[in-house]
């Protein structure tokens, strides 16, 4: 058996480039997989309910609560993608991960294990803000105005975004001779022993000072917190690529 | 060590089979888990019956009942007096809930119930999945959790694939409440999720991407900006533009197909309370000592009648649990788990002449404190207990009377 010089074990081009291919086809869907596990978590424990059911989703606190937390991985993630491999893609594969993940958990623990009807507790959709976060990066190649841009544009728009698939069940009904939507009867009809009317935390009363305008005041409000947080988590990624372990292990 | 090692690993997933295996459906829902001073203390159930116990999908059936919240609430439990919801304690939605009123009112909404009040509730459900609940009236009381009432088991057969549940909007559209809007939603996360991949599938054409991009971005350093190629600045400025395209669309598009919504809907309910008349019964319980080797529950009472008839003591009802003098009343146990002892009530003292004030003891003697843990009492912070005594007149009218009082547990004898 002859042994190997250290010429002959180095790769050739077109060896390095299957590797580097290879390297590709394993990391990449196991990326895909491991963010959509990670953000799946997060979201559950920091919006939950707000999107596990439709009789959940308001005009005040699901479209706030939601984009602030929706842009913490694709913050902490866009941040290591950019830097270190300079691929905006960071915010869409994990929301592209996440939408996989909710998918799944609405289907098979929900719809099939607890028996609720899919139309009940079907997922919204958030990839529009990966794709503002990313495109945005790229285009401006900064995030300071990924923050600005991107990040305002993700608190203004998740309403309108999810809007086609909200409104059907915002339809007026009346039930018992009381005004409901068509989300509330749901919500009365299928029966949740663990979550009586009042624990959803939806909106009960007006912005008085601002008449009705609830939905464009709480878009901007949003817009406005999602900046902030963008640019709190992509400090944080900003933290974690600095990470002499990190950078020991690659 | 290595032989330890290997031994724990080997019980460890002996364990683990065991437990996957051993695992048995659950049917309750935890009312025996309750501490005693709850159950006995907050929400007093009585007359829960079911309008039938065994039917098929799409069929109706009604729950009846009364229930009076506790005068003797714990001061620590957030009150029923503030906000509560009447519920029903069912595996998941195998029923779809039709109506529900208490004294009357649809308590669609949550409301409040005042201490000492009777109220009387009907919710109407509409059967949806094959199977066996043991089936339970809950109130939920806002920050202090579920009251259970008493379970009844149902047997719901026939074919899920048959349920229907509509509703008119007020337009006089008739949606299926099963479907509808589902096509709609996945068809628009459909429509983002091409988008999002179109965007994911472009940079998957560049592969090898991770290990060289990471070598060329830590040689060109702060100049790797220069990796984005005018194809990529391209690229993103289409797919920006059709992303807020697709926003702008998409929301003109379900405006203009619903053009009329309504927010969210919420807000609290008032329950009347029932006009009664004013008890003839006046009781007021003078001691009340638990024998822990006995099972036995020794309370005396001073009862004042101020009727028209002798009044005699048929039922004491405390916990979910009823103790029944059978001289006085019959009962028949509604299935296997009906908490009910038949002939477990003694009464000492005799019954109440009317104009009579005089002392009754009365004795609730069963092993039932003890299989539905109501003995854990005995360890409670705050040793106060209460109940439900049911007095009856000559003619079989109820009088149903709340006592409460301190505790003192007996541990011999």
């Amino acid at each position: 058996m002859s042994v190997l010089t250290p010429a002959e074990a180095a790769f050739s081009p077109q060896e390095a480039a299957r590797v580097d291919a290879q390297v590709d086809w394993v990391v990449i869907p196991l990326f895909v997989v491991l963010l959509g596990a990670v953000f799946a978590f997060q979201f559950a424990l920091l919006v939950g309910d707000w999107d596990y059911w439709i009789d959940w989703r308001d005009r005040r606190y699901w479209p706030l609560v939601t984009p602030l937390v929706l842009v913490i991985l694709p913050g902490v993630f866009g941040y290591a993608f950019w830097k270190l491999l300079r691929i905006p893609l960071g915010a869409t594969l994990s929301i592209l991960g996440l939408t996989l993940t909710g998918w799944l958990s609405r289907y098979l623990n929900f719809h099939e294990f607890a028996g609720f009807p899919m139309n009940f507790v079907i997922p919204s959709t958030f990839i529009g803000v990966g794709l503002l976060i990313d495109c945005t990066l790229l285009l401006t190649r900064s995030w300071f105005f990924t923050g600005i841009f991107a990040g305002f544009l993700s608190g203004l728009l998740l309403y309108p975004m999810n809007w086609p698939l909200l409104a059907p069940f915002m339809v007026p009904v009346e039930m018992h001779g009381t005004l409901m939507t068509v989300a509330d009867v749901m919500g009365f009809e299928y029966i949740r022993t663990a979550m009586p009317e009042y624990v959803r935390i939806i909106e009960q009363s007006t912005l008085r000072t601002f008449g009705d305008a609830v939905t464009p005041l709480t878009a901007v409000f949003a817009g406005f917190l999602t900046i902030l947080s963008l640019w709190f988590w992509a400090w944080i990624g900003s933290l974690g690529v600095k990470a002499v372990w990190l950078r020991k292990v690659v | 060590m290595n032989f330890i090692a290997k031994l724990f690993a080997v019980i460890q997933g002996l364990m683990v089979v065991l437990v996957t295996f051993s695992a048995t459906p659950t049917y309750a829902h935890g009312e025996k888990a309750q501490q005693p001073a709850l159950r006995m203390r907050t929400v007093h159930w009585f007359d829960v019956d079911l309008s039938t116990r065994k039917l098929d999908v799409n069929q109706i059936l009604v729950v009846k009942g009364s229930f009076v919240p506790s005068l003797s609430w714990p001061e620590h439990v957030a009150s029923i007096e503030d906000t509560a919801y009447l519920n029903v304690g069912v595996p998941g939605p195998s029923f779809v809930r039709l109506d529900s009123r208490v004294n009357g009112v649809p308590t669609i909404r949550s409301s409040s119930y005042k201490r000492g009040e009777r109220y009387n509730f009907e919710i109407t459900l509409k059967a949806r999945t094959p199977g066996r609940y043991h089936l339970h009236p809950i109130i939920n009381v806002k920050d202090a959790g579920p009251m259970i009432g008493p379970g009844i088991w149902v047997e719901v057969g026939g074919d899920p694939a048959k349920f229907e549940n509509s509703i008119k909007t007020l337009f006089d559209q008739t949606l299926d409440l099963e479907t509808h809007g589902f096509a709609n939603a996945a068809s628009w996360s459909a429509v983002w999720l091409v988008l999002g991949l179109v965007w994911f599938g472009y940079w998957l054409t560049k592969v090898p991407l991770i290990l060289p991009r990471f070598r060329r971005a830590s040689a060109l350093g702060e100049n790797a900006d220069d990796m984005i190629t005018t194809r990529d600045r391209q690229a993103a400025l289409v797919i920006l533009v059709a992303t807020l395209m697709l926003i702008a669309g998409g929301y003109f598009y379900a405006t203009e197909r619903w053009p009329v919504t309504t927010p969210l809907q919420t807000g609290k309910i008032k329950t009347p309370t029932l006009k009664m008349e004013p008890s003839p019964v006046v009781v007021t319980m003078d001691d009340a000592r638990y024998r822990i080797p006995g099972r036995s529950f020794r309370i005396e009472v001073t009862v004042s009648n101020s009727g028209q008839s002798p009044m005699n003591i048929g039922e004491f009802a405390s916990g979910g649990l009823r103790f029944i003098n059978s001289a006085v009343l019959k009962v028949t146990p509604k299935d296997q788990d009906d908490l009910v002892a038949q002939d477990a009530l003694r009464v000492e003292g005799g019954p109440i002449k009317p104009g009579e004030t005089k002392k009754i003891v009365i004795y609730a003697d069963d092993a039932m404190w003890e299989t539905q843990r109501m003995t854990t009492m005995i360890a409670s912070p705050d040793a106060v207990v209460a109940g439900m005594l049911f007095f009856f007149d000559a003619q079989g009218r109820r009088y149903p009377v709340e006592i409460s009082g301190p505790m003192i547990p007996l541990f011999g004898g």
